[in-house]
């Protein structure tokens, strides 16, 4: 286990190197210039002249990369153009509204995406069955938008039971800080569960086909025990890499529903942060998200190991 | 010499007065307003929390280093300048209780005495030219182009300053009614440096200070308990600023009490919000000038006629009507009707698809042309352009759309890599400000994308910085406004209007057409 860790870290670093020059290489040749965006109104040409030679954003682009590498192998992010203050701040106190949003997505995805995923795979082709296909396929079909300004129509603005938009951190205030979460996370979490109730579903069923499925239901095991004991966790993998996959999305990707929910979020941070053209800032958010989609592919890769013992030993 | 020291309560004519006037000048409807209001003469009452969402979060607290719109909001309650505007945007007394101006170069303020920054210090002469020397040699200054024709301060006795000029600057008094004439403490700026930006405490002299921004979360200011003026507010405890990006999110926490006050209501939400009694609508006129830049330096727009060709191809009306919702007017130049130098003589360009096809033909272009236009990709952007294409296309031309984001289309438009591109100026007290950095002749990068260069233009605008006198200003901003709709470096479309809402229980907002939201004298019912 700890050499598949250590192989799966090794082959990070070429990954990470092609995401930071691809993504300076982009955002240098998309038209438009930092210190135009911050100094819109102004006239001032010298102004602008010297404080892009401050910033060293009249230098070739190798160079600038380079000095930005070698800045990043010390440890330094550098600082965003837009506010001056050190790029790792500026995530940090974005990544804890990101990642409870994200967690809250999932648990809410889970709790329905089970017993639904299993209700259905037990119940092939009957009424729960379809009802899990039609809210399954509502689900991803839904635009995130939509459902999240409809959640605000019925629950913010009709029965008046959660707020509207904004953030309260669940660390500091709980009950708020979960109301504050409420909405946005049943808007991510909805979409998910759709796509792991169909997974789910569908690797249940194929587990239900095997052969120890018929031993199992031959030595007399209820079929909640065949269930639960021998074919869930058969049918885990595929559920888990794409709830592995998703982890990444709900952290980076989920710009609208911050956007909607008055979030402050990582998503919404890196799409500002390219509107302004704040290439310190773009950067340090896409390495570390980059960074973020390989932890949470590791961790899949760990989990595929416990679920499954002839990985481990491979 | 000539002396001005106007009244020292500007506040004669009521807020009902003014939008009956701005009402009439642009015949809209100005204002809707909650019967409960209306009714509501009640004492201003002091406590309570405003809560005020904005459509982002602000840059800095640093006024000098400030380039967003959205920062003024929240200096103009915890900053004072040393002269402010009243609704007609007339210069009243503010830090500097009197000014004089003896000569074209000098201009002298008399400070006002007793007046203390939120950390204690005095405020005096010796602050003021700190304050003026921190905006012309800070080297991230983004103030030196409003300062530029100020060449030294000096500190005439403790309360008098006299500022020599390099050239007569009549636009100057206006500009020092925002973030170039607002006064920081000194004591401030060198203890904190650079962290000023993030933490404004004790920096200002206004109503209301400085507590704590978290960012991305609130900004959140309180009373000043010690203000200098006894008159009126401040009578709120605190303030709270919060970004909320979503227009639409932003107006259904209006609406379910979530906050109490909103920056901007969006044309296609008025009507709705107007229908709603749980909500006030405010229409404040404002200095805006919406309009496209046309590229002299490149055909097809190198050729006045086929410049004229679209100006007289394009039907404002329709545009105002049915893209802006008449939350707007339509422009006959850069000078918004708000501005006391609006000549309402002067009729905008009407729609003549007769003469689009003489100039047309004068043009070399009988047959009509094609050229692209650069715009931003936000929708009521987007629906302007396709109205604009569908009526130049009646007329004969051709016009492609081509949708970018701000970032783009500034360094389009600084390249001068267009034919026509959307310029939305968010104006300036003085007409100055909306006119002569887009018109005058300039080398290199500018504002003026248009690279208009008429040397009649350039003895207008230079003129107007010299004469002092308002008539005398107004006669030669009339004549500019009317060679500009014959040259053309742009087409002019809307002054827009931007109506605020709040909850009924808000009370006393004055809007000023600089669209700040002063909250001195705002209290909750």
């Amino acid at each position: 286990m700890g050499r598949l860790v250590l192989r799966r870290l090794g082959a990070t670093v070429p990954v990470l190197l092609l995401v930071t020059a691809g993504v300076f290489l982009l955002l240098h040749l998309t038209p438009g210039d930092p210190i135009d965006v911050m100094m819109a109104e102004s006239v001032d040409a010298t102004v602008k002249e010297n404080l892009r030679h401050e910033l060293g954003l009249d230098r070739p682009l190798h160079v600038q990369y380079a000095a930005w590498m070698g800045r990043l192998l010390r440890g330094d992010l550098g600082r965003s153009i837009r506010n001056g203050e050190p790029v790792i701040e500026n995530v940090s106190r974005r990544l804890r509204p990101s990642l409870e949003l994200a967690l809250c997505a999932m648990a809410i995805s889970l709790v329905i995406a089970f017993p639904l995923g299993i209700a259905s795979a037990m119940r092939r082709n009957t009424t729960i069955d379809r009802a899990g296909a039609t809210f399954a396929l509502c689900g991803i079909c839904m635009p995130n938008f939509l459902l999240a300004l409809l959640l605000i129509f019925l629950f913010g603005v009709t029965l008046r039971w959660l707020p509207i938009s904004g953030y309260t951190d669940p660390l500091e205030e709980p009950w708020n800080g979960l109301r504050s979460l409420a909405l946005p996370a049943v808007t991510l979490g909805l979409a998910l569960a759709a796509v792991v109730t169909r997974t789910l579903r569908s690797s249940l069923l194929e587990a239900l086909a095997e052969d120890y499925v018929r031993t199992a239901r031959a030595k007399g095991l209820s079929e909640w025990q065949v269930i639960w004991s021998h074919v869930l966790k058969n049918a885990l993998i595929p559920v888990v890499t794409v709830l592995g996959l998703q982890l990444g999305t709900l952290i980076g990707g989920a710009v609208i529903t911050e956007y909607v929910f008055a979030l402050p979020g990582v998503g919404r941070l890196v799409v500002d942060a390219v509107f302004a053209r704040d290439y310190p800032l773009v950067q340090g958010v896409v390495l570390l998200i980059a960074v973020g989609f390989i932890l949470s592919n590791l961790i899949v890769d760990v989990l595929y190991g416990w679920i499954d013992p002839r990985i481990r030993s491979r | 010499m000539a002396t001005m020291r106007p009244a020292r309560d500007a506040r004669t004519v009521s807020r009902r007065d003014f939008l009956l006037m701005c009402a009439v000048a642009s015949g809209v409807p100005a204002m809707s307003l909650d019967p409960r209001q209306a009714a509501g003469g009640d004492v201003p009452r002091k406590g309570g929390t405003l809560r005020v969402g904005f459509y982002i979060e602000a840059a800095t607290m640093d006024p000098h280093f400030s380039g967003s719109k959205i920062d003024r909001q929240v200096y103009h309650n915890i900053y004072e300048p040393l002269v402010t505007l009243d609704v007609k945007l007339g210069i009243k007394p503010g830090l500097a209780e009197a000014w004089q101006q003896p000569d074209a170069r000098t201009l002298i303020f008399k400070l006002r005495r007793g007046v203390k920054f939120h950390d204690g210090t005095d405020f005096n002469a010796e602050a003021a030219r700190f304050n003026f020397n921190r905006m012309k040699t800070e080297p991230k200054s983004v103030r030196k182009g409003e300062v530029a024709s100020i060449d030294t301060v000096d500190v005439v006795d403790a309360y008098t300053i006299k500022l020599n000029l390099k050239r007569p600057d009549a636009a100057l008094l206006a500009t020092l009614t925002d973030r170039a004439g607002m006064m920081v403490s000194p004591k401030a700026v060198q203890e904190r440096g650079s962290e000023l930006e993030r933490n404004a405490r004790g920096a200002g002299t206004g109503p209301f200070e400085f507590v704590e921004w978290v960012k991305d979360a609130h900004l959140l200011i309180k009373r000043n308990e010690s203000y200098w003026n006894k008159q009126g507010g401040p009578y709120l405890d605190r303030i709270r600023y919060r970004p909320i990006p979503d227009d639409t999110v932003k107006l259904q926490s209006l609406q379910t009490g979530e906050i109490d006050v909103m920056d901007y209501v969006q044309p296609r939400d008025v009507a709705a919000v107007r229908a709603d009694r749980s909500v006030v609508v405010i229409d404040v006129p404002s200095l805006a000038d919406f309009a496209y830049q046309l590229n002299h330096t490149r055909p097809p727009f190198a050729t006045r006629a086929l410049r004229q060709a679209v100006a007289y191809a394009l039907d404002l009306d329709q545009i105002v009507k049915g893209v802006w919702l008449n939350v707007g007017v339509p422009a006959n130049g850069p000078i918004p009707p708000t501005s006391w130098a609006y000549d309402k003589t002067i009729p905008p360009i009407k729609r003549d698809l007769a003469k689009v096809k003489a100039k047309l033909a004068e043009g070399g272009q009988a047959n009509g042309f094609t050229f692209t236009m650069t715009t931003n990709n936000i929708p009521i952007n987007v629906q302007e352009a396709e109205v604009i294409q569908a009526q130049l296309r009646e007329a004969g031309i051709t016009m492609k759309i081509k949708l970018v984001d701000s970032a783009t289309l500034l360094a389009d438009g600084n390249g001068r890599n267009f034919e026509m591109i959307s310029y939305q100026w968010s104006g300036r007290p003085d007409p100055d400000g909306n006119t002569y950095q887009f018109y005058k002749t300039t080398q290199g990068t500018s504002l003026n994308w248009s690279g208009i260069s008429n040397p009649q233009i350039d003895a207008l605008l230079d003129r107007s910085r010299e004469v002092s006198s308002q008539g005398e200003r107004k006669k030669l901003f009339s004549d500019l406004t009317k060679i500009l709709q014959d040259e053309l470096p742009m087409v002019f479309i809307v002054h827009p209007i931007e109506p605020k809402a709040f909850s009924p229980k808000v009370q006393g907002y004055e809007p000023i057409p600089d669209g700040m939201m002063r909250f001195k004298d705002v209290w909750l019912q």
